[in-house]
């Protein structure tokens, strides 16, 4: 047995972001125990129509939002409970309206800020209407292995170590969230646990008082003992004290009051709750509530930390005569399922994992590429070349290999606005496109005819460094009869007369640091040699020092293109901010540009 | 709740037909001369000039000067303003007319819970804590204003007669509808004053508290918070007071004095017994705090720095019962980051930390905090199978060892 909230209740919440995490909370004790979801139905006007997808167990339950209360419980006639989540401003309308239905009888009110006068109004609604209003500021009812109304409880965990699964023999009262979840863990540790716990919210008028609750607990003959924690501001703990002392009752009382610091601190100091203020000539104070309970026999121990002990004594009265007998403990009837990530911790799942990856780890507190972390690498000195290598390559460069890796990029970083990529970014920003779609448009160009000489070339020297190493004509024959003319070989305007300025500074680079191994560099120049004998202009070109040189510090051949890659976007967001800049208009071909090499204007033939 | 400064309550009270004396409100005495040029009744009238400031018991400590003509204002205005009374320094000051009366009257019309109260006694004036007995009360239940006839009853069960009584019950019927229709707490005129020969009333001197949670429904409001303990609000608390005001959730955060055990517990239940943890071992609080409603971490960081600020503490008691849906981890976060920068500006030297707590992600929460411990902090963590309030105890005690 319980009081107020029982399997009976049906609930309808009134609210957004809020109320829906209040559903999912009693979804999970609902699960829980077995028992279907209480909550029937949302009110949130804009959302009328729509559902609100709950999840219970392992599935998700979708349940109905409407516009009003009236629709409701016109769709659900079995509601009888409703849960205020709105804002302070629309608690007194729609509280009102709820206390107006024919089927809602309680009505919870988690909302915090809503004026003192409002609340008077509700209360004398509510007595009008002989229902009862909870709150404001309360958190919510639970009634152990019955019924959880609103967050009270909290997470899943705590519900089980609070043994809420199972009711006990103990009721509790409070004015505070927080303390109405730490008094059900107290009764768990230190007695059978609670059969309802309820808070009434701290504001300085709580529509239903203690003793409303009081006279309810009394009459639930499960409940045995009732723990009672108030604070200092209003009468309502004066009054509950009064209730006990007026005549004997079934129920022990323990009660606790917070306020005594009120005592030595600045007068008129406010606390969190509004209601916990001074009050004038030592009624409300702390150390008279706590007298009124004294003089009412309730049990009241000297401060909050000797609550545990005082409800453990109590306990042991009640066994020790026979009022409750010792609980053999159960599990809950359900277990809510695990997360998945909870459920790979314990080893009671196998995922096969949908990608792998050896060279990035994101999972801690910042990146780790192959098990460095960024910031250190950062520290020590290290510097986006070496981190080109490292995920390139799964190796930090050393420095001269880092300094080769600069310097590619800082010659290939751009090659004027006319070339296919750069052309086709520009053309991208001119027709207003994004940084990363026009980027992204100049990098789709790269490919066999454009930036793409260096893959190749790097593979071709490769075979050549390895299969055909003193011997430059057999590897010619190989290349003219399976490939055609050798990647990184000729250029349009360059010659040997005439170098190529880049590729001399790249390859004398190379060329000067005895700890670089250089044997596809080697052979390239080798090939250069035969071919300008035949023609002037058939020189090593940039892409082809490149390619070898990369090969030579132990790129794979498949990961030569993304040095371009790097390389160029540096220059293709170059571009595309420089349009940007100077607000480019969008650009199309002259006519004169465009060889119309087509059919003269003719009839269209009817369709048959 | 709030007390509003007398001239918001005058004007409340003018919007309601309630009489005042003539008023305005001065930053500058040079300014009285000037403005005597348009207010004839500064000239005309015996004039009263009160510190326009939240200082409770203002005649006894001088700042209410009476019987004054203007030059006695503007002198009196002079010597007030700048003044530093209680940590506030006078920046206002209210000059009113001193209405000559022949009577002083109490009028009160408070909020209980079946309504409101209405307070009347023909025995106004400071001294009326002594003449309680002479206070009459009527009950008004909510919803509802009282009639006529019941105003009459009350004004003569308090001893007003005839003309006396209808005029005293109008006034009170006037002060009723602006505690009702102005969401007030509790207006309080005393003394309600009378020159009988021109029937002429005047509330010469109210208290007005109004419902502040009421303020979405008076557009009208603009009434910066006053200080309700004696002292102006320090920077720290305003600050805090800004961040409340917009965040999901609270926070609050008062200073105390003398006091070396610091307060950064959640929930407005429980961190009023960790207050009262403290003063039963006879100790004193370097301040008040509470965070509750799973605010964001960066209020709960900003919080943090303002209690991790306070002078001269010795212990930070960061406590808390089991949360319902405040997240442990999350607003643990904010407070550890909080730590973080206190003691980069070499605070909390010296000071321990004692942590309990529990509710949604309380191991990770509390594995965090004891992780501090590699960092330098003096932390002690405890969690929810110590007793709430437990870690006070452990605190003051760690001090004999």
């Amino acid at each position: 047995m319980s009081i107020i909230a029982t399997e009976q209740t049906k609930a309808v919440i009134v609210g957004a972001r809020a109320g829906q995490n209040a559903a999912k909370r009693m979804a999970e004790f609902c699960y829980m125990m077995g028992l279907p979801l209480n909550v029937l139905a949302f009110v949130y006007p804009p959302d009328a129509g729509k559902t609100v997808e709950v999840l219970y167990g392992n599935q998700f339950l979708s349940i109905p939002v409407y516009a009003s209360l009236a629709n409701a419980l016109a769709a659900h006639p079995t509601i009888n409970t409703a849960l205020v989540y709105v804002g302070a401003d629309k608690v007194f309308s729609i509280t009102k309206e709820a206390l107006e239905t024919d089927g809602i009888s309680f009505v919870s009110i988690i909302a915090e800020g809503v004026p003192e006068k409002d609340a008077k109004r509700l209360i004398r609604l509510s007595k009008e209407k002989n229902k009862l209003v909870n709150g404001p500021s309360a958190i919510g009812v639970m009634s152990a292995g019955e019924c959880r109304l609103g967050v009270i409880g909290g997470e899943y965990r705590n519900l089980k170590l609070c043994k809420l699964h199972r009711p006990g023999s103990f009721g509790v009262l409070t004015k505070s969230g927080g303390l109405t979840n730490e008094l059900m863990w107290l009764c768990s540790q230190f007695a059978d646990g609670i059969t309802t716990a309820i808070s009434i919210g701290g504001d300085t008028y709580p529509c239903t008082d203690f003793v409303t609750y009081l006279d309810l607990f009394e009459a639930d003959l499960q409940t045995k003992a009732v723990v009672l924690v108030g604070e200092m501001g209003g009468t309502l703990e004066e009054e509950a004290a009064a209730w006990y002392g007026k005549t004997k009752r079934r129920i022990k009382l323990i009660a606790s009051v917070s306020g005594l610091c009120q005592e030595v601190l600045p007068k008129g100091m406010k606390f969190g709750h509004a209601g916990a203020k001074e009050g004038k000539g030592g009624i409300g104070s702390a150390r008279h509530k706590l007298q009124a309970f004294r003089d009412a026999g309730a049990l009241v121990p000297e401060t909050f930390g000797a609550l545990g002990n005082a409800i453990h004594g109590v306990y042991q009265t009640l066994l020790a005569d026979g009022t409750i007998a010792k609980k053999t403990e159960t599990a809950p009837p359900r277990d809510l399922p695990l997360q998945i990530e909870e459920s790979l911790k314990r080893g009671q799942v196998v995922v096969e994992p949908l990608i792998r990856t050896t060279i990035s780890d994101d999972r801690g507190e910042e990146p780790l590429y192959l098990g460095y972390a960024a910031t250190e690498l950062i520290e020590k000195g290290y510097s986006i070349e070496h981190l080109i290598g490292l995920l390139f390559n799964k190796e930090l460069p050393t420095k001269e290999q880092a300094e080769v890796i600069k310097r590619i990029i800082i010659l290939s970083a751009d090659h004027g606005p006319a070339v296919s990529g750069a052309l086709a970014t520009i053309l991208a920003a001119c027709a207003g496109i994004a940084l990363p779609q026009a980027v992204a448009a100049g990098l789709i160009m790269i490919g066999p005819r454009f930036g793409g000489a260096v893959s190749d070339a790097g593979k071709y020297f490769k075979l050549g460094a390895t299969s055909y190493r003193n011997d430059v004509p057999s590897f010619l024959a190989y290349m003219k009869s399976n490939v055609g003319p050798v990647p990184g070989i000729g250029h349009r305007v360059k010659s040997l007369r005439n170098p190529d300025k880049r590729v001399k500074s790249l390859v004398s680079f190379v060329k000067s640091r005895p700890s670089l191994q250089t044997p596809c560099l080697d052979f390239a120049l080798e090939v250069e040699k035969v071919t300008t004998l035949k023609k002037e202009n058939l020189i090593l070109n940039l892409d082809g020092a490149i390619g070898a040189i990369l090969v030579d510090l132990g790129f794979p051949e498949h990961a030569l293109n993304g040095f371009f890659v790097i390389a160029r976007a540096i220059g293709f967001i170059g571009h595309w901010i420089d349009q940007k800049e100077q607000n480019s208009r969008l650009i199309r071909l002259y006519d004169y540009l465009v060889n119309y090499a087509v059919r003269p204007k003719r009839d269209v033939p009817t369709l048959n | 709740m709030a007390k509003i400064l007398e001239s918001p309550a005058m004007k409340l009270f003018e919007k309601w037909g309630v009489p005042v004396p003539s008023h305005l409100v001065i930053s500058s005495a040079e300014q009285l001369s000037t403005l005597s040029q348009v207010n004839k009744w500064l000239t005309e009238s015996t004039l009263v000039v009160k510190a326009h400031e939240a200082i409770g018991g203002r005649f006894k400590l001088g700042l209410v000067k009476l019987n004054l003509d203007l030059n006695g204002a503007i002198q009196a205005a002079k010597e007030m303003l700048g003044k530093r009374v209680q940590e506030i320094s006078i920046s206002q000051a209210l000059v009113a007319e001193m209405l000559d009366h022949d009577e002083e009257y109490y009028l009160c019309v408070r909020s209980i819970r079946e309504g409101a109260e209405i307070l009347l006694s023909k025995h106004g004036g400071v001294e009326i804590e002594d003449h309680w007995e002479t206070v009459k009360r009527l009950v008004v239940p909510i919803d509802s204003t009282p009639s006529h006839a019941q105003l009459i009853e009350l004004a003569h069960q308090a001893g007003f007669e005839s003309d006396l009584a209808e005029r005293v019950a109008k006034i009170t019927n006037r002060v009723f509808l602006c505690y009702d229709n102005e969401d007030a707490i509790s207006i309080e005129i005393n003394p309600l004053v009378i020159a009988k020969k021109a029937m002429r009333f005047a509330a010469l001197d109210a208290v007005v508290e109004l419902d502040m949670t009421a303020k979405f429904r008076h557009p009208d409001w603009s009434f910066t918070p006053v200080s309700e303990f004696g002292r102006p609000l320090t920077p720290d608390e305003l600050a805090i007071m800004e961040i409340d005001a917009r965040i999901k959730g609270s926070l609050k955060f008062v200073q105390a004095t003398d006091g070396d055990i610091a307060l950064l517990p959640a929930g407005g239940g429980a961190s009023v017994f960790y207050a009262d943890a403290v003063i039963a071992l006879g100790r004193r609080i370097a301040n008040y705090a509470e965070y509750s409603g799973d605010p964001p971490d960066w209020a709960v960081e900003a919080l943090t720095e303002k209690v991790c600020s306070l002078p001269n503490i010795k212990h930070l008691i960061i406590g808390g019962a089991i949360a319902n849906f405040t997240d442990v981890k999350a607003t643990f976060n904010g407070i550890i980051n909080g730590l973080r920068k206190a003691k980069a500006q070499g605070k909390l030297q010296g000071v321990k930390i004692w942590v309990r707590r529990g509710g949604p992600n309380e191991e990770q929460g509390l594995d965090a905090m004891r992780q501090l411990r590699h960092e330098g902090f003096d932390i002690h963590v405890f969690d929810r199978y110590t007793p709430l309030t437990s870690i006070v105890d452990k605190a003051i005690q760690s001090e004999k060892n």
